[in-house]
């Protein structure tokens, strides 16, 4: 058997299939293809999908956090319109309270006013009353004296009282 | 003027008895530095891949994005798994063409010996897809259908399929580099007989300034264009192939003639 190693300057066929350069050729696309695979497509790929994916991400919770924008907005205008209706409810509330209060007061002043006058009026009477009597007394005293003076008459004082009285009486009825 | 039209140099050969391997020829070593290039741009890559892409990666992203959008398109959501493998023959093929550029080295993909495994690599893939799908029966059945009468075309037209995929390869960039080397030998003949008045002395290291130019559009189209549109074929008709051996899993019962059409349009 015959063995030998040659370096030669020859040329294969033109068309023509060399086993061993066949096996050459199929080793090579397997190791590309291994190597390309694991460092080229597959990392590249995969970073893209992860890019796609993070703009998908991005693109959702930025439309999630426009509706619940919009949703807070809602809800704020509402809450504001509320609060709206609400003041001017309590200002509506006080106002009424306050008429009714102060309705109140004035007719607590004119129900004092009102029985202030009445006392008044009342010890107006009295007095009145009371300086009656002293004017009658007065009167019926000077009286008594007068007539002491002008009849030099000795009469008993109880009759010139009751005489006098029953004169007053007439007097103060006729005024 | 001497012009030959060779297959690829020999460089090292072994010989046990009347058993001849040639170890390294001009097509193992584009097959080794497209490799070692490719191997070398994939780590570069994958060193450098950030999530805010510059440049270079943009341009990378938006090449895988197209392949995993072709693959899609061809073969269905469900036979993405195989993208990887697509972009693998085609930059294989197409980096393997336009090596032949260099003019040192030849293009990998003007060897019949590399077309023709890569195209058996689409066919044991058909094979071995159509197999799983359908079983070994079924897919021996395949054969007779529609009617039994078909059988024998079926079988030639399933192994034309490997030899026109690795042909139709081979012979666009074969030919390519048959017309360029013809047509520096032609463009030489046209130095040596316009200036074939100068003595013998000046004319023997006279450049050959017709080369030069008109070669290089000839090779824009041969070696990249073509390289390109052969790379782009052969994937194209690996997706179909084994798109059509892989048919979505939900129609797989109800379509059973769904891998026919890969054995008719082999040729």
């Amino acid at each position: 058997m015959e063995f030998a190693v040659k370096f030669l300057d020859g040329f294969e066929s033109f068309v023509g299939v060399n086993f061993w350069t066949m096996i050459f050729a199929w080793c090579n696309l397997l190791i590309l293809y291994i190597l390309m695979k694991k460092f080229l497509f597959g990392p590249i790929k995969g970073m893209i999908d992860k890019r796609q994916s993070e703009v998908d991400e991005m693109y959702t919770s930025a439309e999630e956090a426009e509706r619940r924008a919009h949703e807070l907005e809602a809800e704020y205008t509402e809450r504001l319109s509320t609060a709206k209706e609400e003041s001017e409810e309590i200002v509506r509330a006080a106002q009424r309270r306050a008429q009714l209060r102060s309705e109140e007061i004035i007719k607590e002043a004119e129900a004092d006013a009102d029985r202030i006058k009445e006392r008044a009026g009342e010890e107006i009477e009295l007095e009145r009353i009371r300086a009656v009597n002293e004017i009658k007394d007065e009167v019926s005293e000077m009286a008594i004296s007068i007539a002491e003076a002008v009849i030099e008459r000795d009469i008993s004082e109880e009759e010139h009282r009751s005489l006098i009285d029953s004169f007053i009486d007439q007097m103060g009825d006729e005024k | 003027m001497d012009l030959s039209i060779n297959g690829p140099k020999e460089f090292i050969t072994l010989y046990i008895g009347n058993f001849e391997l040639p170890l390294v020829t001009q097509t193992t070593i584009t097959l080794i530095i497209t490799t070692v290039a490719l191997i070398i741009l994939s780590l570069v890559v994958y060193k450098n891949v950030k999530k805010r892409p510059g440049g270079f990666q943009v341009i990378v992203e938006k090449l895988v994005t197209m392949l995993y959008d072709m693959v899609e398109e061809t073969m269905g959501r469900h036979n993405l798994k195989f993208a990887p493998f697509i972009g693998t023959l085609f930059v294989s093929s197409f980096f393997g063409s336009i090596l032949g550029m260099t003019g040192v080295l030849r293009s990998s993909t003007a060897d019949l010996s590399v077309t023709m495994a890569w195209a058996l690599v689409t066919t044991g893939l058909v094979w071995y897809h159509s197999i799983k799908a359908k079983g070994f029966g079924g897919w021996l059945k395949g054969f007779t259908e529609p009617i039994v009468v078909m059988t024998p075309m079926n079988i030639v037209s399933e192994i034309a399929q490997p030899l026109s995929m690795a042909f139709r390869h081979f012979g666009n960039m074969v030919g390519g580099s048959v017309l360029t080397a013809l047509i520096y030998g032609a463009l030489s003949a046209v130095t040596n007989i316009v200036f074939g008045w100068l003595p013998e002395a000046v004319l023997s290291v006279f450049p050959p300034i017709f080369q030069a130019g008109i070669p290089a559009i000839l090779s824009i189209y041969f070696d990249v264009f073509s390289g390109f549109v052969q790379a782009f074929i052969f994937c194209l008709l690996t997706m179909v192939y084994v798109g059509t051996a892989c048919p979505p899993p939900e129609e797989s019962e109800q379509l059973p003639d769904a891998a026919e059409p890969s054995t008719e349009s082999g040729d």
